[in-house]
């Protein structure tokens, strides 16, 4: 029995570090010396650690380093388009028609598996088709043209998650309002949408992290970073401007690079962290009842 | 919620009009690419070219590899770590779900980042230990034989704890009684877990492999951090192919040839969980 149990704990803090690990060792990179990043053997626990990285450019190898500072233009861009994004694929087209199919049982088998196959549609298949659409429309570069093909993946996705917390308020509700004479469409609005406030969270919260993570339209659809004027120009976003700098600086500035990249993936981890008991049920809707 | 009540329509009108720009729209101009050639004329070309592509075989068996080894490892993982998981003490098992979460919120870029500096060859703590051991340094990124290895090692970090998530909640959603029962017929844990867990849990089970499957298969940030589709075709999967021919050799005719077959392939995968199994049910898109 104590065998055992000693087993147990030693696997559970193998995957502590597993998991950990390479958090940690992007941390401690990006509050290193230069030096001490290029120290062999590597250091594990910096003794004489700096934020430096995080604010203040140092010339290395006859450039400016890279901060975290730097990504506060991308890190806008990413902003807006996930908001806008997610704004529109969850309260504008994904809970109306979530709340139709559930509602009025329109559709059937059709439906639920054209949103199952969306679901699932590769953004690299799709990527010729939208680069000539945005493109087709001027909206190269820009939030509205980035937002526009995160639609592709947001609705399919609101959708199916709105689904299942429809189906599992009570329609009594509802019913109740309509027979006081209330219009279906305010029914909707005041009732249905008010009882699914946890699942219009989650969904938007899931939904905008996708955004903030996606890399494949960014890398195509933008090519300048946001120049803070407006209207808005420019909309690269967080992942298209760290790719780059690991492209150009590979195996120089990698303080820079690793504190800009802790930055930038924090308000994913925030939300996500925060969304936490959410997100079990949105990633296992129905699976977990059966 | 008489006949005549129009509301659903007005409400499902905004997915329609979606519809048909975000899906309909791009799979027409996706066959109307594949099908002419640059001035515009319809030709069979661009298909009889990707058949006669001789890096098509090599890329689709990259694909297939990097899906089966990713998915088998995620799999194997995620439904250990909840097996464990569920042995834990409460506190543990809270502290290990938060922590789980981590690495799917980390954008796959910066995951690639991470596993850079991981497996640097010089200064990267892997190969430090590795040579601590008397082992020889590896050259993680740079080898060909690895390099796949490499990227499905990062995928692993990144996705097995979507695994873990889902089975998780499913065992933990098994209702107690139901082992009360069996136990009444003295099973053996396997004959306990075979009998009872796995028919509470094969719905999970079918939603993680599908989820994980198309997951890895969509790949591509990871690719490009980390290798950028080398060392020559060493991990160049069907994303990354397309996008080569897409916006490298910008030929997007090709390119939409390639994108086809990559739906056809995702359509099957679909098509065949659909028919074997309750997929619909499971993932709450259709209720009993």
């Amino acid at each position: 029995m104590k065998a055992s149990k000693a087993i147990v704990i030693m696997i559970s803090i193998a995957f502590f570090i597993y998991f950990l690990f390479p958090i940690y060792w992007t941390f401690i990179t990006s509050i290193k010396q230069s030096v001490d990043i290029f120290s062999y053997p590597p250091i594990f626990f910096p003794s004489k650690p700096t934020f430096q990285n995080y604010y203040a450019p140092s010339q290395e190898f006859g450039a400016v380093s890279l901060t975290a500072l730097n990504s506060i233009p991308y890190m806008i861009s990413s902003f807006a388009v996930g908001l806008i994004t997610t704004i529109a694929g969850t309260f504008l087209i994904g809970a109306p028609a979530a709340y139709s199919i559930v509602r009025f049982a329109k559709g059937g088998k059709i439906f639920s598996r054209m949103i199952l196959f969306m679901i699932m549609v590769p953004a690299a298949a799709f990527i010729i088709p939208f680069f000539q659409i945005v493109i087709h429309l001027h909206l190269i570069d820009t939030w509205w043209g980035l937002s526009l093909s995160y639609l592709s993946f947001t609705v399919p996705f609101a959708t199916w998650m709105m689904m299942g917390y429809f189906y599992d308020i009570p329609v009594e509700v509802e019913e109740a309002a309509l027979v006081d004479g209330v219009s279906r469409m305010r029914a909707f609005y005041d009732v249905a949408m008010k009882m699914v406030v946890p699942g219009l969270t989650a969904t938007s919260i899931l939904g905008f992290i996708t955004c903030w993570n996606e890399f494949l339209y960014a890398l195509i659809l933008t090519f300048s970073p946001y120049n803070f004027s407006f209207p808005p120009v420019g909309s690269q976003t967080v992942p298209v401007f760290i790719s780059s700098f690991v492209v150009i600086e590979k195996s120089f500035a990698w303080g820079g690079l690793a504190a800009a990249g802790l930055f930038t993936a924090l308000p994913s981890i925030i939300l996500g962290v925060y969304a936490q008991k959410y997100l079990a049920r949105g990633l296992t809707l129905g699976a977990v009842k059966g | 919620m008489t006949k005549r009540d129009k509301t659903w329509f007005f409400l499902l009108l905004p997915a329609i009009a979606y519809f048909v720009i975000f899906f309909a729209y791009p799979i027409y101009n996706l066959f109307y690419n594949s099908l002419t050639t640059q001035s515009g004329s319809i030709t069979s070309q661009n298909f009889a070219y990707m058949l006669r592509d001789p890096y098509l075989p090599t890329v689709l068996w990259v694909t297939l590899l990097y899906v089966i080894g990713a998915v088998g490892l995620e799999m194997l993982a995620g439904i250990s770590l909840a097996i464990i998981a569920q042995n834990l003490a409460s506190k543990v098992r809270g502290a290990l779900q938060i922590i789980a979460i981590l690495p799917l919120m980390v954008p796959p870029v910066i995951v690639g980042l991470m596993f850079l500096l991981l497996y640097d060859t010089n200064y990267g703590p892997i190969d430090f230990f590795l040579r601590s051991l008397g082992l020889p340094a590896v050259n993680w990124l740079g080898s060909t034989n690895l390099a796949l290895f490499s990227v499905i090692l990062a995928d692993v970090w990144r996705y097995s704890p979507f695994v873990f998530l889902i089975i998780f909640a499913a065992l933990q959603s098994v209702p107690s009684h139901l082992y009360e029962a069996a136990m009444l017929e003295g099973p053996s844990r396997w004959q306990m877990f075979r009998h009872v867990t796995l028919p509470m849990i094969r719905p999970a089970l079918v939603v993680a492999l599908l989820l994980d499957t198309i997951g890895v298969l969509k790949g591509f940030d990871l690719i490009y951090v980390l290798e950028g589709g080398g060392p020559g075709l060493a991990t160049t999967v069907l994303s990354y192919y397309i996008y080569i021919w897409g916006f490298v050799y910008n030929n997007a005719h090709v390119a939409a040839a390639l994108s086809i077959l990559f739906l056809a392939i995702v359509l099957l995968i679909v098509g065949l969980t659909i028919k074997f199994t309750k997929i619909e049910e499971y993932l709450g898109l259709r209720r009993k």
